[in-house]
């Protein structure tokens, strides 16, 4: 267990909680007759959380120093695939779906391991062109296929 | 008879010949989910849901809500049996329920009767699953015709009792536990509330209004934080498969577990009804059972066919037992139960007491398929074995960045939006984290699925009162589910104070 994190989380699950409370003040509190209206379940929610994150807050001075080893992260292919992702997301719709995944599994299959990139290439065009045909051709679903200034 | 009616229409539902295509590609996708450490069964179905939406979408709703179901309730059950065989042959656990076969599976493929390991826990597996489904057609009429009595307050005490339960077993922190069920609850409140029309959280931003989807929570909580996971933790060692010699059991092997796999199915079934304890304690509570029953107890863990039979018959019972509740009762026990119920209420299915009378079909369509699809797992698990133990050799390299790719396919295609695509990235990148650091993440999604329906039913049962909270206290079925809420939350924490070690349930 990882004190630092649990400290860092239980005060932002504390700032979420006290947001939730002061949010919920500003929802109307009644609705057509009825007495109890959409405010209260968040405002019984963001008190419940805030009590949550104290006892947390308070646990991680009980608990005693941990002495799990550290693991050693790969944190370069990690970054490489999370921002070959946003970029993917962020293209989807202008470029299209079948060159933006054959770019986003040919780049991620290399991060994973840099060899056969032949296949690597194969597998990657093989997937899109396949899901693409398969998803608007055979299920007759909307994807952006080709970048837009083609059509 | 009209339970057999019922029972019998459903076969006919389940005996089209789409829903069999239908449950084959389900327990054969859960067979891969199960058979490939890393996902697990709730993210299997997780990823699966907007694949399925997808192909059912030419079909009448009732229908497509039908086979939907089919399919992904055949990975859930599929994965149960195809965690057993990398437990026996890997000695590492597929998914978490299987994590008790390695203790003896492991030693018996060492002494070269993984083949008899192998299919013991196929057959295993397969009595355990069918001991449920005759419970779940006796058990559906009556069960539901208790819920049908329950008002607003039960319902809302009722479903605080499931939170808790699975809340308080779900991690190693209760409290941390019972935070990822707040959050749940309230990302449930984003959006436009049901009953008044005002919209709550949503800062006028349009693409909130409708609301937080919860398949892109679920498939970027689970999906993608077990494929980040295995990106930042990635272990180079490779393991050598154990070699499958002869399939068949011996006549004593037989005898042997006999025992433990009836024990197992009614144990395992009965764990599985109870919110909370889901396939993984079933496992581990029937392990132990044998093994204090037994009259040579030190076997156990040296590769006795008992210590893999008991076990893995239990985690499917479990699975099966856990479906009772949800079809029941509209109550999920655990978090692939939860994201089951989910896909049904992208159907525009309410799972509950309800469910048998309004949609007969989808119901016991569902039992039956189960049954169908049971029978195809042993088909499939028992010669097949050798072809799936395969499927661990799938390299990562091609895996892991196709799994995103599914899911970021999936939920595009569900959705349209670019927004909930990078909710679903933020998603994944959170699941890490938090499961990194004992937040369990099942209660969040619990949270998520059961949040509105708890916040509508507390309201009605306050304007039934006109603001009167003893509402909840003065019924008396409310009274006991509220009781037994606060003593599973309670007794756990007066069991550690005593010393005593609480087994925890870890799904996924």
């Amino acid at each position: 267990m990882d004190i630092k994190f649990d400290r860092f989380a239980a005060v932002l699950f504390l700032a979420v909680g006290l947001l939730c409370v002061i949010g919920s003040r500003g929802i109307a509190s009644s609705s057509y007759g009825s007495v109890v209206g959409p405010d209260i379940f968040p405002l019984i929610l963001g008190i419940l959380l805030m009590l949550l994150a104290i006892r947390l807050f308070y646990e991680t001075f009980q608990a005693s120093g941990s002495t799990e080893k550290k693991e050693k992260l790969q944190y370069k292919p990690f970054l490489i695939i999370f921002i070959a992702s946003l970029l993917y997301i962020l293209t989807l719709e202008t470029v299209g779906y079948v060159i933006t995944t054959f770019l986003f599994l040919f780049v991620c299959f290399q991060t994973m391991e840099r060899s056969k990139w032949v296949t690597s290439f194969i597998i990657s065009a093989g997937f899109s062109c396949f899901i693409y045909y398969l998803f608007v051709n055979v299920l007759k679903g909307t994807l952006p296929g080709w970048p837009i200034w083609f059509s | 008879m009209d339970t057999i009616e019922y029972l019998m229409n459903g076969f006919g539902t389940a005996l089209i010949w789409y829903n069999l295509l239908f449950a084959f590609v389900g327990v054969l996708i859960g067979t891969a989910v199960g058979v490939l450490p890393g996902i697990g069964p709730m993210s299997g179905v997780a990823l699966l849901i907007p694949v399925t939406a997808t192909i059912t979408g030419g079909l009448p709703p009732e229908q497509a809500a039908t086979s939907a179901i089919i399919l992904l309730a055949g990975v859930y059950y599929g994965a149960m049996y195809g965690g057993s065989t990398t437990s026996i042959l890997l000695n590492t656990p597929g998914e978490s329920s299987s994590v008790v076969t390695t203790l003896d599976g492991y030693q018996m493929a060492k002494k070269g009767r993984a083949g008899s390991a192998l299919s013991i826990a196929a057959i295993g597996s397969f009595v355990g699953g069918v001991v449920t489904i005759i419970a779940m057609v006796l058990l559906a009429e009556p069960l539901s015709n208790i819920a049908l009595k329950f008002g607003p307050a039960e319902y809302f005490s009722l479903m605080l009792l499931g939170l808790a339960a699975v809340s308080g077993l779900a991690g190693k922190s209760v409290t941390k536990a019972l935070m990822m069920t707040i959050c749940g609850l309230l990302l449930g409140t984003i959006g436009i509330d049901n009953v008044s029309g005002i919209a709550r959280f949503t800062f006028d931003v349009p693409w909130l209004y409708q609301g937080i989807e919860f398949l892109t929570i679920a498939v970027g909580l689970f999906a993608l934080g077990e494929v980040f996971k295995t990106i930042l933790e990635k272990d180079e060692e490779e393991e050598d498969i154990a070699k499958i010699n002869n399939l068949l059991p011996s006549k004593e092997e037989f005898k042997e577990s006999v025992g433990p796999i009836a024990r197992g199915s009614i144990l395992g079934f009965f764990i599985g009804i109870l919110p909370g304890a889901g396939a993984t304690l079933a496992s581990f509570f029937s392990y132990l059972t044998e093994k204090r029953i037994s009259k040579t107890p030190e076997k156990f863990g040296t590769g006795t066919i008992a210590g893999v039979a008991a076990p893995e018959t239990a985690n499917n019972a479990a699975s099966g037992g856990a479906m009772i509740p949800l079809l029941t009762l509209g109550i999920p026990g655990s978090g692939t139960t939860a994201i089951l119920m989910g896909a049904l209420m992208m159907y525009n299915v309410q799972p509950g007491p309800l469910l048998f009378d309004d949609h007969p079909d989808v119901a016991w369509g569902l039992i039956a398929s189960m049954f169908i699809g049971n029978i195809m797992l042993l088909v499939l698990n028992l010669p097949l074995v050798k072809v799936f133990a395969k499927i661990i050799l799938t390299p990562k390299k091609y895996l892991i960045p196709i799994i995103i790719a599914i899911s970021i396919f999936g939920v595009y295609a569900v959705q349209v939006s670019t927004y909930d695509l990078l909710l679903l990235l933020a998603c994944g990148v959170l699941g890490y984290f938090l499961s990194k650091n004992d937040y369990p993440i099942a209660p969040l999604v619990l949270g998520l699925v059961l949040g509105p329906m708890i916040e509508n039913n507390m309201r009605r049962a306050l304007t039934i009162t006109d603001g009167d909270y003893s509402i909840f206290f003065t019924r008396p079925l409310s009274l006991t589910f509220l009781i037994i809420t606060v003593l599973w939350l309670l007794v756990p924490v007066f069991m550690k104070m005593k010393g005593k070690k609480v087994i925890i349930n870890v799904e996924g």
